[in-house]
């Protein structure tokens, strides 16, 4: 058994599935660290990452291009973004509460939009697969001729390069542009930042929907990157582990990113080993990334510093 | 405050009203925006929602299939709701649930020769262990380590639901077998007091619980109790005791409203409540009236994965009576809205758990009639919880309050007194 665990361990298509299994949690968790350090929860990723994959199929299937498919899913991801951001900070609701009935909300339209998209006629099932244009891989010249690394890292498709730019740009975004002073201001000290003229409220509309975003990017790699078909419910969970992995990486870029490599190759690892028939219980190595996770955070991590706003509305006094 | 003015009291129930006019209307908007979804599908939405209606309430079998659908839900909107009153957000009642499911029918499995009003209660009592076990592990982390708990108790469902489904393929003890159904011999192991699987079968199931485990059925109920005597005779009373869908029917739905009754009391008549209200309005303060915060939280993070795991027995010990793979889901996700809906109120939990209910047993009906997708159930719901919640931020409760004590102060020439209770709403 451990021979071949080992194999798994030391194959090349483990690290290629690790990366694939990484990419759509790192673009939604990266994409909304933005949005928690302004102080709103992103709970919410879970619907905007399926509408992001319903998204892209639409957008693809109609257009004939995987690139407008793209495009439509960010704008799913931005409208599902722009409604959390309504009740989020406008009407000041609880953003757990919210965020719990637009995942629920948006398991049942996306597939109402998908089976209004690709249905025969109204009201039919549709029986064959649906197949629309998919995103080709980019081999990167010379980085992807590197043997082992070049196929693992660099013979992606385009959204999993994104990924990786996506690291330093968020960071740079937070640490070196004033608009990510104004984030973390509103995030720790909402009344201080709108003493100094900030518009809390407009920080953080736009930092929920960079939110949606990115993770209407994410749903569009999990339908037309990796399976290129849609299924009810695909995002499985998803949003919830983005959502996991800032926290473990304590709203830190390069954290959020680890937690994100973590959960993803726990994922991959599970994947591989389960195809290969072990006397380890499938069900535990499924729950393993939990697990892990969970005891990280309890054991090692210790108490979380939350952004000090953190999930509260905020109101101007005297209003 | 005995001779409050007439007008008063009038204001006094206009605002009382907002507790239930707030969801009706909620639901209402979530029916009418659907409808335009329904519309753009292609279908007319007055006759899928009557289709609808009549999948819930048309018919006898209909409001029995509704009846099992709110009875789980009850609990686990009683589940959320009561943490949520206190400051802790339960999000692992999924968990929990299956736990509590998984606990009973262990208990249902194993201990096979005793009777039914032992039986019962202890399923009932092991699944509401199973489910406060899970509970009180973020309760624990959340009161003496300040740890949040939404994180916690989410990650935790995904570890209970796959130690559920494990459970579910380790073949469960059985004495009297010795070969598995493909005829394989089975060297018994302690592992195979904690598995669950069915060992006759090729299939990841319990076996069925023993028939003195499950919840009697309304119809055995009234052919035997003291209603029967005192209408036996009556040609309608056998007709109705007759009829196959309240011979469906469990004791689950009146257990269920038993439930209802006993949080209200744990909630407004006890001092665990109180002291929960009082934590989850305002932690320091309720440090400052003597109250012991943490050992408050952990108490409310025990009440609510006991009932949570309650919920999961009621479905196991009333309709399924086995567990199998994906035994529920979304049971205890959905007792969230079914919480919030019903404003947090037990009672107010019970009518939206029906709505619930409702919903889902009537969307196979509005499918099959109508070919509008059960999907659009989601979307329902959804906009449901939206509306509510905005709504109930509109505040309307607390501003007639002020313009009420504003008048009062206003007749009596002097300042409003600060109000002492913990707020209901």
């Amino acid at each position: 058994m451990l021979e071949q665990i080992v194999a798994v361990i030391l194959s090349v298509e483990l690290y290629t599935a690790v990366v694939r299994m990484t990419t759509p949690l790192l673009l939604a968790a990266l994409g909304s660290i933005l949005a928690e350090r302004s102080g709103v929860v992103t709970f919410s990723m879970e619907a905007m990452m399926l509408l992001g994959a319903v998204g892209a199929i639409i957008g693809s299937g109609l257009t004939g291009s995987a690139w407008l498919g793209l495009c439509v899913a960010m704008l799913f991801g931005a409208l599902v973004g722009l409604i959390y951001a309504v009740w989020a900070v406008s009407i000041g609701a609880n953003q757990i509460v919210t965020s719990v009935a637009l995942n629920l909300g948006a398991l049942g339209l996306s597939s109402i939009l998908y089976v209004m998209t690709f249905a025969p006629a109204k009201g039919e099932v549709i029986e064959q697969v649906i197949q629309v244009p998919s995103l080709p891989a980019w081999k990167i010249p010379l980085l992807g001729d590197i043997p082992v690394i070049g196929t693992v890292f660099f013979n992606q498709i385009p959204i999993v390069y994104f990924g990786y730019l996506l690291i330093p740009i968020i960071w740079f975004i937070l640490y070196k542009t004033t608009w990510g002073l104004k984030v973390r201001a509103v995030g720790e000290h909402p009344h201080a930042a709108d003493t100094v003229g900030i518009s809390v409220a407009g920080v953080r509309y736009i930092s929920v929907v960079i939110s949606g975003i990115m993770s209407g990017l994410a749903g569009a790699f999990l339908s037309i990157g990796m399976l290129n078909t849609f299924q009810e419910g695909m995002s499985a969970g998803r949003g919830f582990i983005a959502y996991t992995a800032i926290v473990f990486g304590k709203w830190e870029p390069l954290g959020v990113a680890l937690g994100t490599v973590l959960f993803g190759a726990a994922d991959a690892l599970q994947l591989r080993l389960q195809a290969m028939n072990l006397a380890i219980p499938y069900q535990f190595m499924v729950a393993f990334p939990y697990l892990v996770t969970f005891i990280t955070l309890v054991v090692f991590v210790g108490k979380a510093v939350w952004p000090a706003s953190y999930g509260m509305p905020f109101q101007r006094e005297g209003k | 405050m005995t001779d409050k003015p007439k007008t008063y009291i009038w204001q006094a129930l206009l605002e009382k009203s907002f507790n239930i006019l707030i969801p009706v209307f909620a639901i209402l908007a979530a029916f009418l925006i659907s409808g335009i979804l329904i519309i753009a599908w292609g279908a007319n939405p007055l006759e899928a929602y009557k289709a609808l209606l009549a999948g819930a309430f048309g018919t006898p079998n209909a409001i029995a299939t509704t009846m099992t659908r709110l009875s789980p839900l009850v609990f686990t909107g009683l589940a959320v709701s009561y943490g949520y009153r206190s400051g802790f957000f339960n999000i692992g009642a999924e968990g929990q649930f299956f736990l509590g499911a998984l606990a009973a029918t262990w208990v249902g499995i194993t201990f096979t020769n005793l009777p039914g009003w032992v039986l019962i209660p202890l399923c009932a009592l092991a699944a509401a262990l199973a489910g406060a076990f899970l509970a009180v592990i973020p309760g624990l982390l959340k009161a003496l380590r300040g740890f949040n708990e939404v994180l916690t108790t989410l990650l935790l469902n995904y570890v209970a639901i796959q130690y559920f489904e494990w459970a579910l393929r380790i073949e469960h003890y059985r004495p009297d077998i010795n070969v598995t159904w493909d005829d394989k011999p089975i060297k018994w192991t302690f592992l195979n007091w904690i598995g669950v699987k069915d060992v006759t079968q090729p299939f990841p199931q319990s076996p069925g619980i023993v028939e003195a485990a499950e919840l009697p059925k309304l119809g055995t109920l009234l052919k035997t109790g003291l209603l029967n005597q005192l209408f036996g005779q009556a040609h309608w009373y056998e007709e109705f005791v007759a009829n196959p869908a309240v011979n469906r029917m469990t004791l689950a739905p009146i257990i269920a409203l038993v439930f209802v009754v006993i949080m209200y009391f744990v909630l407004f008549r006890m001092t665990v409540g109180f002291q929960a209200r009082a934590v989850g309005v305002n932690p320091d303060a309720a440090r400052f009236m003597g109250i012991n915060v943490p050992r408050t939280i952990i108490i409310t993070s025990l009440i609510s994965g006991a009932l949570a795991g309650l919920g999961g027995s009621i479905e196991v010990l009333g309709a399924q009576h086995r567990v199998i793979p994906n035994f529920l889901v979304n049971a205890g996700f959905d007792g969230i809205p079914v919480a919030l809906i019903g404003q947090l109120h037990p009672a107010g939990v019970f009518l939206s758990a029906l709505f619930f209910g409702a919903l889902r047993a009537g969307a196979n009906k509005m499918q099959i009639l109508t070919q509008v997708p059960i999907s659009v159930v989601y979307v329902i719901q959804a906009l449901a919880i939206l509306f509510a919640i905005a709504g109930a931020l509109l505040d309307l409760q607390s501003k007639i309050k002020i313009a009420r004590l504003a008048k009062q102060t206003e007749a009596a020439g002097e300042q409003p007194v600060a109000e002492k209770e913990v707020s209901g709403a």
